[in-house]
């Protein structure tokens, strides 16, 4: 049995498969990311987000902001390259110029770190890695020796294997006392929305919070099954439908449903996803002649380190979530180990800090106007992330110092709440921030979260 | 295939219960549902009973100031000058309670900016009233405006009240100077009648009743954003910062409001008392849907107690720690009572700023972005 199975999932990645799939999921990457990123500058983010702020709550010390000019040339050479990608021209320049810029504005500030970015970094990763351009592409139009109608199955698979992991591991993020017990904190987000015509007036009701909560569990835990099965799929399909438009409509999650709508159609078959393109051919009034079989292989070297490559990204994959229990204390609480582990919608959050800065030499202290240095939005991130609040302090030790005070000690009194337990002391109000420093150390001045009785 | 796939579904359906039943902790009593709250009912309240009487109030008071400064300016003595300064006092009290509402035009307006930015700069007003010439409504006038400047010209342009009143009458600037009072006072009361011609409409209440969400763009949102700011406000301009809070320890006693008057302390107990009032939904029309009512009806909960009960006491706490504090308060900024003050108004705001925004799931930032 175990041995089928092994054997299935290995010629599943290196046989041949259709090509259809892998040019509909470039279109549809590149099309939707193109949307975004419209969407991002019409809104005045680029501006809001990485202009205007005098701080940036950077990944990486030395990735910085390049000023408006270099922000907005940023944003538009990321919409052209998404429109490249999608029309399959200059197809890997296009996505790794792509990805290389979208990684970049993605480092430079926390605050506005999302699930669904980092998931478009790694599926534009991915995607520099297929030859989503040598179908139905100008690519293909503009040398038609580029054309191939087959590839190795691998390189449709680690969508799959991505998608699922995703799903996957959203259901188990779920699986805690506050998601599945106390129905936190969909208890606290639905009864907001009651003013919805028709339905509004279920929302207050406490058992329609269960119902969402198992319901949104279960589904990211099982759904991959159900799309990974051919006979099942459209049904699945429906369901994820359902579910990530209703969570559009209820929530503020921006462009992500949509996104996620997009690119799990690649489980259709490639027959589905053949049909799609011919249909669209005829639109052109193009016909359908019969395709001589191409296929497309890597050489076995590279194959063979192409394969080891995957192995190891998705072994990370795998554990990357579960580094959280190398730390002690709450997970959301401490948030050590929470990014980049598709833990989505978990947590009701929200904090107040009050920072100050003593000079040694004169005992004298400052209580920091935070509003002063950050935008309302970074502020409200940064009180509730232990990371961001050491970040912070340490730029207020160096604006302090820069003002002549030796050694300023900066201390912060915080208070946050999470999940309706009522706001208590976040940080040890008397550690010298100062003197602490960031690293996959757990944080000792994060004080424990006890629910109280 | 189809026996892997319900191996994987068993599989996770033990994952799944184990995961549930290893959870050993005591399911707590929870409440099965939660009441409906009606968030029009206590919108209605407020801008009927509140908000816009609230502005209405206000509006009578700068436009009795106005016409008692013209008065002044006919021929000014001392007896009128006495009356004006009180009716200065009285529209300050009705201005304390308009602030924390910053709503609807008094947001597009900047009402907040024109009509309270502080200190006010001597420099800067007697500039302009020796050129003669000045656009009250240039952002960089903003100081040389608005209560903080009637505060100065009334009761700081001179030591005595007979120094005050020669500035109006034998000063060589006499005249430049009558006009800029006329003027300051203009530009606030057309700025607050605007205002409060806006919100005496039905359509105002109408679509601020409709605006019945939670998200950023919500009444509910919005009001509760503007409290908070407010908060905000009284915490480091009115009380931090002549408190020498954010100058390591150096005071700046001419920094606070209605610093010539010098009832600074008073003014503090209007506002935190007008914020009290928002909260309970409290007005001459008695105690309607407020957030207290809000906060019940889902049953929110802080340190083993309710959270609406620990809001309510803490306005109490604050209101009292602020009224053990003398006026004129720039002579106690280093009082303990005023320690004290600050103290409870911290407290005041961390729960009106993460635990009443939490518990109500409203979104209160500023910027509009995607969660997650």
């Amino acid at each position: 049995m175990l041995r089928n199975f092994t054997n299935r999932l290995f010629t599943s990645f290196t046989e041949d498969q259709p090509i259809a799939p892998l040019a509909v999921l470039r279109i549809a990457f590149g099309a939707i990311m193109l949307i975004s990123t419209i969407r991002f500058v019409l809104k005045g983010w680029v501006h809001d987000f990485y202009i205007a702020p005098k701080y940036f709550f950077s990944f990486v010390e030395w990735i910085r902001p390049m000023g408006a000019a270099g922000m907005y040339s940023i944003f538009a050479l990321m919409a052209i390259a998404c429109f490249c990608i999608m029309t399959g021209l200059f197809y890997r320049l296009a996505v790794g110029i792509y990805f290389l810029c979208f990684c970049y504005v993605e480092l430079l500030d926390k605050t506005y770190y999302l699930n669904h970015y980092y998931f478009v970094s790694i599926f534009a990763f991915l995607l520099f890695l297929v030859p989503a351009n040598r179908y139905f592409s100008l690519d293909v139009l503009r040398k038609p020796s580029l054309k191939v109608t087959h590839v190795s199955g691998w390189t449709i698979n680690v969508f799959k294997t991505q998608l699922c992991i995703v799903y996957f591991f959203a259901g188990v993020s779920k699986l805690t006392y506050e998601w599945m017990i106390q129905a936190m904190p969909l208890r606290i987000w639905l009864p907001a929305h009651s003013q919805i015509p028709v339905i509004g007036g279920l929302l207050t009701q406490s058992w329609v919070a269960y119902a969402f909560s198992w319901f949104g569990a279960i589904f990211d835990l099982v759904i991959w099954i159900f799309l990974l099965k051919k006979s099942t799929t459209k049904y699945a399909y429906i369901f994820v439908l359902v579910f990530h438009v209703f969570t559009a409509w209820f929530f503020k999650i921006g462009m992500f449903p949509y996104i996620m709508i997009c690119v799990t159609m690649v489980f259709f078959s490639s027959e589905f996803h053949q049909q799609l393109i011919n249909r669209v051919r005829n639109t052109f009034g193009k016909k359908n002649a019969a395709e001589p079989v191409v296929a497309w292989h890597l050489r076995p070297a590279v194959q063979n380190a192409m394969c080891c490559m995957l192995v190891v990204y998705f072994f990370f994959q795998l554990i990357l979530p579960f580094r959280y229990l190398l730390y002690p204390g709450t997970l959301l609480w401490t948030e050590e180990g929470y990014r980049f582990s598709w833990r989505v919608m978990l947590m009701e959050k929200g904090g107040t800090a009050f920072f100050y800065v003593k000079d040694p030499a004169t005992g004298g202290r400052s209580e920091i106007d935070n509003a002063r240095y950050l935008t309302p939005m970074q502020q409200q991130m940064m009180e509730t992330q232990p990371d961001m609040i050491l970040q912070y302090a340490h730029f207020l030790s160096e604006t302090y110092k820069k003002k002549g005070i030796k050694d300023p000690v900066v201390t912060v009194e915080s208070y946050v709440t999470l999940n309706g337990s009522g706001s208590r002391l976040f940080i040890d109000s008397t550690v010298d921030l100062a003197k602490e420093y960031e690293s996959f150390q757990s944080k000792k001045w994060i004080l424990p979260f006890q629910t109280k009785k | 295939m189809k026996r892997f796939t319900s191996y994987i579904t068993a599989g996770i359906a033990l994952t799944l219960a184990t995961a549930i039943f290893s959870c050993n902790k005591k399911s707590d009593d929870n409440k099965t549902s939660t009441p409906d709250f009606d968030r029009k009912a206590m919108l209605t309240n407020w801008g009927n009973n509140i908000v816009a009487p609230g502005f209405q109030n206000l509006n009578t008071a700068v436009t009795d100031l106005d016409a008692a400064i013209a008065d002044f300016n006919q021929a000014p003595d001392g007896t009128k000058l006495a009356a004006l300064q009180s009716k200065l006092t009285s529209a300050y009290q009705k201005w304390e309670v308009c602030e924390p509402m910053e709503l609807g035009l008094a947001d597009q307006d900047l009402l907040n900016v024109n009509a309270n930015t502080f200190p006010a700069s001597v420099t800067l007003i007697n500039q302009n009233i020796a050129a003669g010439s000045y656009s009250l409504s240039a952002v960089s006038n903003l100081s040389a405006k608005g209560f903080p400047a009637l505060d100065y010209l009334l009761l700081g342009a001179g030591t005595t009240s007979a120094d005050i009143l020669a500035a109006y009458t034998t000063d060589a600037n006499a005249t430049n100077r009558k006009k800029y009072l006329a003027d300051v006072s203009a530009d606030l009361k057309s700025m607050v009648s605007a205002v409060s011609a806006s919100w005496s409409s039905a359509a105002a209440i109408t679509a601020f009743v409709n605006a019945s969400g939670t998200d950023v763009g919500s009444s509910l949102g919005q009001m509760i954003n503007k409290m908070d700011f407010d908060m905000d406000v009284l915490k480091n301009a009115k009380m931090g910062i002549p408190m020498g809070k954010q100058s390591m320890g150096q005071l700046f006693p001419e920094k606070t409001e209605a610093y010539y008057n010098g009832i600074s302390a008073s003014l503090m107990v209007a506002q935190v008392q007008a914020i009290q009032n928002i909260y309970l939904g409290k007005s001459s029309a008695g105690d309607g849907v407020g957030l207290d009512d809000y906060l019940v009806a889902i049953n929110a909960q802080y340190n083993g107690g309710t959270l609406n009960d620990a809001i309510k006491a803490q306005f109490d706490a604050t209101i009292g720690a602020l009224q053990a504090v003398s006026d004129p308060f720039s002579a106690n900024v280093t009082s303990a009572n005023a320690g004290t003050a600050y103290t409870q108004v911290q407290k005041l705001l961390v729960l009106l700023k993460t635990d009443m925004p939490s518990a109500l799931g409203v979104m209160i930032t500023y910027n509009d972005n995607d969660g997650d």
